[in-house]
């Protein structure tokens, strides 16, 4: 692959208390950013959650109700889309019907009445980047979905903006496919060095692309912070049931005098202050299954998933199913009741009725 | 921050030179289109000597309103003009009906059932058609002897001829010459049609203006419904006919309650047609079955010269019924019509 | 019993439009066209049909009619020489392209159709118009159809792309620009009378202002011409809107705003991206239009009778004065010269401009 140096220098980002309001509808409630140079960032959360409106006040689309927007040092959040040297890739990739992927890739230069033969050339190199150097002279409509992405990531590259605005480019890929471009992305924002936002509501992308990630839902911000962080430390009980598939498994209960009891269960909670409604989280991946009794929790087996790689054993207990990763040879028998176990310092405690994390308010950790 | 003129202020606003200029536009037409309009309504309230005496504009201002032109409509010349009227709501209506359902059976099963005519006997047909076309008109042959002749070679030799080659049309080529009846102008078909109603006695009745209508409307309705149809998923009606569904009832039962948006549209849209319709009119409608458009225009052809005030009545009572209609069916007219004219 | 009939049902669904259709419009086609070819008279109870010959035609073409229909011919001047030797050497010169580049015979005599009907009207007009006489009914129905929709496309269009941007009170004026349809064509030729009035109408002021009191309109052929063709457009512009309205919406949002962040101009943007692929969906618009354009009749009844002479006469509308004076072969003779110049050009307009474009973007 020829591989370009960056010419232009990448720019951080800077959301200062962004608000967007839709009538009397708040989509966007003081988002407050900062995105380092050359930082690839991931904004994630289920539709809805006001992530794409994010990006498109960041691109211009949409006006900026209340806060600002810096990109590098400058203040952009009055400025039009077309001065905020930015490129975007839509989800539906907006490649123009009738022009040729040779003249979709050109038209940001030809915009910028860049001289033919540097333009020709530029585009060549974007498209060699791509790996689309033979479909030149093709319509869009003549392409597979892959091959039309490519398209849509070069026509962003070819002007090498100070920043990258991606909104769920992948979505419309099947699921192979879509490995391989993430790889290539990932590649490829690392070698040009350009600042990416990038939306998704596909939370493998978000641990898999980002430098850093946030959460959002009803138009808050939940947390940010490195995929490993916000995937092993949730602040919230949004986060902790968003991230990782299959979810973390909760119980509810209540949290007395440093005691954690709910259905079946009571569980030393170390430092944690009284909680009347409390939730206990633990990973699956952090659970075994054992013989009954012999574990913090027994429940009855309800099935047995193979997923190749693995074994996942859902339980019952009351209403909430509770399910627990095993080694792909693990058998056991449905209807039959078990035990869970775990590791107390694996499992975290959330406050039901705010939804935050409940912190150790003694020192133990 | 300043920006040019020719640049939005804001995000997500236009430029203040564009807006000014689009607004400047838009209200300007709305004017050109409205003001007509408006000085047909203040016509109607005109008395004749409010109307010659010079243009006033305003009511109540200017003028004086009166009901004097509408009291001549409707109580001098109450039976010419209901006349006219029921002429038109029950010709425009039965041929609407008609082309509708007879245009919408058609799309139907040209979107779904493949047809295959073969060339060589639809041009044994025309041959047969001109044929005896010729020998009636010009060498007087006897009318019904001949059709008979013609009638028993087509069915005796339709299937012999069609053997001869086996060129086979598509639905396209069926679908493309329905369509293509709309370039024929009326004036090109309309004589024959009067002297064809002549011959049976039947000018001047609402039956020959209903059949003409409804024919001279159907491309149309085949035309949108086509595309309306191909539009519905086709699963509904296989899990239908699996259920065991005969081909009318899915029609009656699946087809038409999902095509709602398109027909209303159509039929609005035919009636509109079937309403306005003048040449034709003038053609095959004398007295008894005369229509809105030829009133008007009788009205006018006397020689009184032209009645502003009672003109604007008539107008405006021609109008109304379109209105209501098109508001009644407005919600399905964007969805319907669309969606044929769009794709082209 | 039930199992034929779901076996024939799509036959029998199709046949009654078949059937409506060949005796109410290809059957009346043939027995027009031998009226064409016949001396048709009235006799008790009924016609007398006689066969003529090229009679009708001949007298319409070539005959005392011909300056009804085509126009009043003499020498031509060198407007008209230059006009018409210009026309010629440009139709040549597609033809010979096209030869050149990809022949088939099919399309060869199709477009040597095309090329006979654009020649013969090039001269028409050069003989007539361009020589300063009056022309006949073709032209003015040519004139009804080119300048008039014409007109209408343009401001359509440009009335649907404005109204496509997102703008407070779109919606009303949508409304209102629907409203001239609704109205029945003889009464936009009523109302547009009232309008022209320069004595009575609302604008008798200004034109009393201007010193044209006293003049009519309806007896200058031009000023004549224009009002038929403003009140046409008056109605037909909705039509236009409506169609490149929905044109216009159905272009995704994301293409204006992709182009909107690679830095296109609002011109620009309509430019090179939305008109592209409104293009099919107007060329198609424009061909509908064209086509219910060349049976223009009701606005020259309505508003001038055809006159001042025979200035804004249609072809239709003289097949119409025909028929009145009961000259039927005549009547249909002109009809038949209507319909094969509507379909020569409609056909060249649908081949060589709205399948041109399905074709080069496939």
């Amino acid at each position: 692959m020829n591989v370009h140096s960056s010419e232009a220098v990448a720019k951080g980002i800077s959301l200062r208390q962004m608000n967007k309001f839709y009538g009397a509808f708040h989509a966007l409630k003081d988002l407050s950013l900062d995105v380092a140079p050359g930082e690839f960032l991931v904004l994630l959360g289920p539709s809805g959650c006001g992530k794409s409106t994010a990006l498109r006040m960041i691109a211009g689309l949409e006006s900026i109700s209340t806060g600002t927007l810096m990109i590098g040092d400058r203040d952009v959040t009055e400025v039009l889309p077309k001065y905020r040297d930015i490129a975007m890739v839509f989800q539906s990739y907006a490649l123009y019907p009738h022009k040729t992927v040779a003249e979709n890739i050109g038209f940001p230069l030809k915009v910028a009445k860049m001289p033919k033969p540097e333009m020709e050339m530029a585009v060549r190199a974007a498209a060699e980047q791509v790996e689309l150097g033979a479909l030149l002279d093709r319509l869009p409509g003549q392409l597979s979905g892959g091959q039309r992405q490519r398209v849509a990531l070069a026509r962003a590259i070819v002007r090498r903006p100070s920043v990258f605005l991606m909104d769920e480019p992948l979505s419309n890929l099947d699921a192979k496919l879509r490995g391989n471009m993430r790889a290539e992305l990932k590649h490829m924002q690392s070698t040009l060095g350009i600042t990416t936002i990038y939306v998704t509501h596909d939370q493998i992308e978000a641990m898999t692309l980002a430098h850093r990630v946030a959460i959002m839902k009803d138009g808050e911000l939940e947390q940010l912070g490195t995929p490993k962080e916000v995937y092993s430390d949730p602040e919230t009980l949004f986060v902790a049931g968003f991230m990782g598939s299959p979810p973390m498994n909760f119980i509810e209960g209540s949290i007395k005098d440093e005691v954690f009891t709910g259905p079946g269960i009571t569980l030393e909670a170390a430092g944690q202050g009284d909680c009347r409604q409390a939730t206990l989280g633990v990973r699956p991946e952090d659970c075994t299954v054992v013989a009954a009794g012999e574990g913090q929790l027994d429940a009855m087996v309800y099935t047995l998933e193979m997923t190749g790689d693995q074994s996942l054993v859902t339980f019952r207990a009351g209403a909430t199913p509770l399910v627990v990763k095993m080694p792909k040879d693990f058998e056991v028998a449905p209807d039959m009741d078990a035990g869970i176990a775990f590791a107390p310092m694996s499992a975290c405690f959330f406050n039901l009725a705010t939804g935050q994390r409940l912190r150790p308010t003694r020192g133990t950790r | 921050m300043s920006r040019g003129l020719f640049e939005p202020q804001k995000i997500g606003e236009m430029a203040p030179a564009s807006k000014a200029l689009l607004y400047t536009a838009l209200v300007a037409w709305s004017l050109f289109v409205i003001f007509p309009i408006y000085w047909l309504l203040i016509t109607s309230f005109k008395t004749p000597a409010a109307v010659n005496e010079g243009p006033f504009f305003i009511p109540w201002v200017d003028f004086q309103p009166s009901l004097h032109a509408w009291r001549e409509l409707f109580v001098l010349d109450f039976e010419d003009t209901m006349r006219a009227y029921v002429n038109s709501i029950v010709i425009s209506l039965s041929a609407t009906a008609l082309s509708v359902l007879v245009g919408s059976m058609a799309a139907y099963s040209l979107s779904r059932i493949e047809f295959a005519p073969n060339l060589i006997t639809i041009l044994y047909f025309v041959a047969l058609l001109i044929g005896s076309s010729v020998a009636i008109g010009i060498y007087d042959a006897d009318l019904w002897l001949t059709l008979a002749v013609a009638v028993a070679l087509f069915f005796l030799l339709a299937r012999a001829v069609g053997r001869l080659y086996t060129v086979r049309l598509g639905n396209g080529d069926i679908l493309f010459w329905i369509i293509s009846q709309r370039i024929l102008a009326p004036i090109v078909v309309v004589v024959p049609i009067y002297m064809m109603f002549q011959s049976v006695r039947l000018l001047d009745t609402h039956i020959a203006l209903i059949l003409t209508y409804a024919v001279v409307n159907m491309p149309i309705v085949v035309w949108l419904m086509y595309d309306f149809f191909n539009s519905i998923p086709r699963d509904l009606e296989e899990s239908a006919q699996l259920d065991g569904a005969t081909m009318i009832m899915t029609f009656r039962e699946i087809v038409l309650p999902l095509s709602r948006a398109g027909l209303s549209a159509t039929t609005l849209l035919v009636m509109i047609f079937a309403w306005n319709e003048y040449l034709l009119a003038l053609f095959l409608s004398t007295s008894r079955a005369q229509t809105l458009p030829i009133l008007v225009a009788a009205m006018n052809a006397g020689e009184r010269g032209i009645l502003w005030w009672t003109m604007s009545v008539a107008i405006i009572i021609m109008i109304i019924p379109v209105v209501v209609l098109a508001v009644v069916l407005q919600k399905y007219i964007s969805k319907g019509l669309l969606v044929g004219a769009v794709k082209g | 019993m039930d199992q034929w009939l779901d076996r024939h049902m799509g036959r029998l669904f199709l046949t009654p439009a078949v059937v409506l259709i060949l005796v109410f419009s290809i059957f009346p086609l043939v027995a027009s066209l031998i009226l064409a070819f016949s001396r048709v008279r009235l006799s008790a109870g009924g016609f007398q049909v006689r066969f003529a010959g090229w009679r009708n035609f001949d007298k319409q073409l070539f005959g005392s009619e011909q300056f009804h229909l085509l126009g009043t011919f003499g020498a031509l001047s060198i407007l008209g020489w230059l006009a018409g030797l210009a026309a010629t050497a440009g139709l040549v010169y597609w033809l010979y392209r096209y030869c050149r580049s990809h022949f088939t015979v099919v399309g060869f005599i199709g477009r040597l159709i095309t090329f006979a009907m654009a020649l013969g009207l090039a001269w028409l007009f050069s003989a007539t118009l361009l020589s300063g006489r009056p022309f006949g009914t073709v032209g003015t129905t040519l004139f009804y159809v080119v300048v008039g929709c014409g007109i209408q496309f343009v401001i359509g269009t440009a009335l649907a792309f404005a109204c496509s941007q997102h703008i407070a009170g779109s919606r009303a004026f949508r409304v209102i620009f629907f409203v001239p349809m609704m109205i029945t064509p003889i009464g936009v030729g009523y109302i547009f009378r009232m309008m022209a009035d320069t004595t009575k109408g609302p604008f008798a002021e200004v034109w009393q202002w201007v010193g044209l009191g006293a003049w009519s309109w309806a007896t200058d052929p031009w000023a004549a011409r224009i009002f038929i063709v403003i009140a046409e457009s008056w109605q037909w512009i909705p039509f236009v809107f409506i169609m490149m309205l929905a044109a216009f919406e159905s272009v995704p949002r994301d293409l204006n705003e992709a182009a909107e962040i690679d830095g296109a101009g609002k011109w620009m943007t309509f430019r090179e991206i939305i008109w592209p692929q409104v293009l099919p969906i107007a060329a198609t618009v424009m061909l509908i239009r064209v086509i219910e354009a060349f049976k223009i009749v009701d606005l020259p009844n309505i508003m001038t009778s055809g006159g001042p002479g025979i200035a804004t006469e249609s072809v239709s509308l003289q097949a119409y004065y025909a028929w009145r004076s009961l000259d039927l072969g005549s009547a249909s003779a002109i009809a038949y010269i209507l319909l094969f110049v509507t379909v020569v050009i409609c056909v060249s307009f649908f081949n060589l401009v709205v399948l041109a474009r399905v074709r080069s973007r496939s």
